[in-house]
């Protein structure tokens, strides 16, 4: 008996969705909860698994064709291993893992996922059941390089939950962990005490042999594209999303810029005793959240860059939206940090890291992406000095915000060394004027340099 | 802090809330004259007279249904049942009319109501006597379930419970009653629902259990692992059973990686099985090992001491389960 594969509908928004990549061809024999292909949304990559055991009879969309949820993507034909149960009469394919985009994770080999083949059909039916009452957010999580490795054989490994989060967090492959608990099972202990083999990735082919790597592991090389060789590396949908939208930012959004210098010292220390007297909660708080809180308390004050311009109005907030750009291997997204005016630093710090961890899991709501009134763009951690940033419409201003760092500073007739921090404000000149733009600047100053007057 | 037994600390309670409010009186076969068929209720008939501590004929569903009533016309009951093994006769009025009222009437009526007495295996009671009525009550929303394991936390959840304006089933054992502990003596002590009690920190393991089990032979399981096995057992009373306190659950599961449940209920859609129900999803990401649960084994109540014994949780079984988890 046949039953179609269809389309999931991967995300609340998701309308059609890319075949990226097959990982089973026709004939192939595929087990209930088998990874059998990655699908491309407007969000995302993730891997997609088989809800029934059988043989792929026909793929009826190709590698980068696409299709409307709930449309048939392929055949499978019968069920493997003499099961009489008849089969239902669609087989809806179940979304597992987020794959990490544009990072060669496409080469990995099909892996298996949460429903073990060996449980047989009871535990796949009942993994479908969880899986029709949760809806898909549930199941959708970041593709953990190696938590789901099998093995050659293609056989699932045997890991406890806590064991597969920890290799996933310290990237190791689970396939060279010998597993110390009931049959063969990896557990904490074993992960934990997992020191990796080193194991050359240098490129094929290239013509200089290179020195073998003796005690350094492998991840420190870098893999090259061999001399004389290139690399063409299609858009991913999240890249393309972005290289669209900055573009038509640039292009539209007539941009202008202030810098502005600012002594971070005093802010420093009191940092210093802040995070003392916290120190029992385990939060600690950076100089980022003092400078979002600053940027917040500025723009209650200056409510002409609390603002949005759909190119005929211009639109001011009552609350104070904080978006907050973050780097992803994949690109960059904005969670969006609600009401930060209304915050104290430790519930900024609480909250932001939260958005920033399920950032990076991809594991965000849409409604969190998305109603920012305002931008801070941080890469003070890399050690920039200056830089500036592309406006992210409809909003009217952002603020680039670059590292603290020692300079020599002249204090009256002194030269001293102070924590100096420069930011650099980009707005919209269609609604903004420099003056406005200048005057918002200089109250972020005072506000970063005299602490106190944000309790005023 | 005065010493004193589990009894006196749930007579205190009583004591204490009625001297409070007016409005409290305790019902039950036995309470008055007999003092309480487990002298809980000693001298209280002399300094409450016969008007706020009533003795009762034996019909379970006729006093339990007229604390009921009392309740949703504004008295605060106390309803002492000599077992919670005999309230199957009544179990019409607690599950049906006190856990529902206050729902169907749109709020019109509310039932501060405690049904309170001894619960579980009280030795040789024998199978009809010996029920483990916590699963029962536990799964009913509109009730509050709450099983305290020391005296301290007998007084206090009493209190609390007296206080609340919805009906709690209050778990006591009979095996307990006996045991003394150090006792708040302040009349505004009390200690609140829903809040779980980690008793000791530790880091390998969680081990939940509530209630006489704790006494029996959680504690000295707990010990043994400390000494003989080197094993650092976190140990949470769960003190209330509904609602339950998941969130004091999942920080120490996070912590811990493993978890023990020890009752003395049946395994099959027993406590332990419940509290399962509301955990593995969300610690699923922490756990290193499947959740181990020691119950009692599933055959009637044998009244044979040795065969009771051996039906119920020990300190091998559960130093075995959490060996297990530990994969020591």
């Amino acid at each position: 008996m046949s039953v179609e594969i269809t389309m999931p509908q991967l995300s609340d928004t998701m309308e059609e969705g890319t075949v990226v990549k097959w990982l089973k061809k026709e004939g192939d024999k595929v087990k209930s909860g088998e990874v059998i292909a990655e699908v491309e949304t407007d969000k995302a990559t993730m891997e997609m698994e088989s809800f029934e055991s059988g043989t792929i009879e026909k793929i009826v969309v190709k590698e980068g064709e696409k299709a409307q949820v709930g449309k048939p993507i392929a055949i499978l034909a019968g069920k493997s291993g003499g099961d009489s149960k008849p089969a239902p009469k669609q087989a809806e394919a179940k979304p597992t893992k987020a794959a990490a985009q544009g990072s060669g994770a496409t080469n990995q080999p099909a892996a298996a996922t949460a429903v073990a083949a060996s449980h047989g059909e009871a535990y796949g039916e009942h993994s479908r059941g969880e899986h029709a009452t949760h809806g898909t957010h549930a199941t959708i999580a970041p593709r953990e390089d190696g938590a789901h490795a099998p093995d050659h054989n293609g056989v699932r490994i045997k890991a406890s939950p806590v064991a597969r989060r920890i290799a996933a967090t310290k990237g190791i492959d689970l396939a060279q962990v010998k597993g110390s608990g009931p049959e063969g099972r990896v557990i904490q202990r074993d992960v934990e005490n997992f020191t990796p083999v080193a194991k050359p990735t240098a490129p094929q082919g290239g013509a200089i042999e290179r020195a073998k790597p003796t005690a350094q592991p492998a991840q420190v090389l870098t893999t090259r594209i061999a001399r004389g060789q290139k690399q063409v590396i299609p858009l991913t949908k999240i890249r393309s999303v972005i290289a669209q939208r900055l573009q038509q930012s640039k292009q539209n959004i007539p941009h202008f810029y202030e810098a502005i210098d600012i002594d971070v010292e005093d802010l420093s220390k009191l940092r210093e005793r802040v995070n003392k007297n916290l120190e029992k909660t385990g939060v600690r708080i950076s100089i980022a959240d003092f400078v979002a809180k600053a940027v917040a308390m500025a723009l209650l004050q200056h409510r002409d860059l609390n603002s949005t311009f759909d190119g005929k109005e211009i639109t001011q907030h009552g609350d104070v939206n904080l978006g907050m750009a973050v780097a992803l291997p994949s690109g960059l997204i904005v969670p969006v940090l609600r009401n930060i005016d209304q915050m104290g630093l430790a519930e900024i710090r609480v909250r932001s890291a939260d958005l920033v961890e399920r950032a990076r899991a991809q594991r965000l709501k849409q409604d969190e992406l998305s109603g920012a009134t305002f931008t801070v763009s941080n890469l003070g951690t890399f050690g920039v000095r200056e830089f500036s940033a592309i406006i992210n419409p409809p909003e009217v201003g952002i603020l680039a915000i670059a590292a603290a760092e020692k300079r020599a500073v002249v204090k009256g007739e002194q030269i001293v060394a102070r924590s100096m921090m420069t930011v650099t404000l980009s707005c919209d000149h269609r609604v903004v004027d420099g003056a406005t733009a200048a005057d918002y600047l200089r109250t972020l100053k005072n506000l970063l340099e005299e602490p106190g007057l944000m309790l005023v | 802090m005065p010493t004193m037994q589990f009894r006196q600390a749930l007579r205190d309670a009583m004591t204490e809330e009625m001297e409070r409010d007016e409005n409290v009186f305790l019902i039950g076969e036995e309470v008055a004259q007999y003092h309480g068929a487990y002298k809980v209720s000693e001298g209280m008939l002399e300094k409450f007279g016969p008007k706020r501590i009533i003795d009762t004929p034996i019909s379970e569903a006729g006093f339990a249904g007229l604390g009921v009533g009392a309740a949703c016309m504004g008295l605060r009951p106390i309803v002492e049942f000599m077992s919670w093994s005999f309230t199957w006769v009544c179990i019409d009025q607690i599950v049906n009319n006190a856990a529902n009222v206050r729902y169907m009437s749109g709020g019109q009526y509310k039932v501060p109501i405690v049904f309170r007495g001894g619960n579980g295996i009280a030795h040789q009671l024998g199978a009809t006597h010996s029920h483990r009525m916590e699963s029962v009550y536990a799964r009913i929303p509109g009730l509050i379930v709450v099983a305290p394991s020391t005296p301290a936390d007998a007084k206090g959840l009493l209190k609390s419970s007296i206080r609340c304006d919805d009906p709690v089933v209050f778990l006591e054992s009979e095996k307990m009653l006996n045991d003394t502990g150090e006792v708040p003596d302040d009349k505004d002590y009390t200690v609140p629902i829903g809040i779980a009690n980690v008793e000791r920190e530790g880091s390998d393991v969680t081990i939940l259990s509530y209630g006489r089990p704790l006494s029996r032979v959680v504690r000295p399981a707990v010990e043994a692992l400390t000494n003989d096995h080197n094993i650092d057992v976190e140990l949470i009373d769960l003190r209330t059973l509904r609602p339950l306190d998941c969130k004091a659950i999942l920080k120490s599961i996070q912590k811990t990686n493993r978890c023990v449940i020890v009752d003395e209920d049946w395994g099959y859609c027993g406590m332990g099985s419940g509290i399962m129900q509301k955990i593995q999803k969300p610690a699923f990401d922490y756990l290193d090992a499947p959740i181990e649960y020691v119950h009692s084994d599933e055959i009637p109540v044998p009244f044979n001491h040795y065969l009771e014994e051996a039906m119920m949780p020990s300190v091998e079984k559960i130093v075995d389960a959490v060996k297990e988890v530990t994969y020591r």
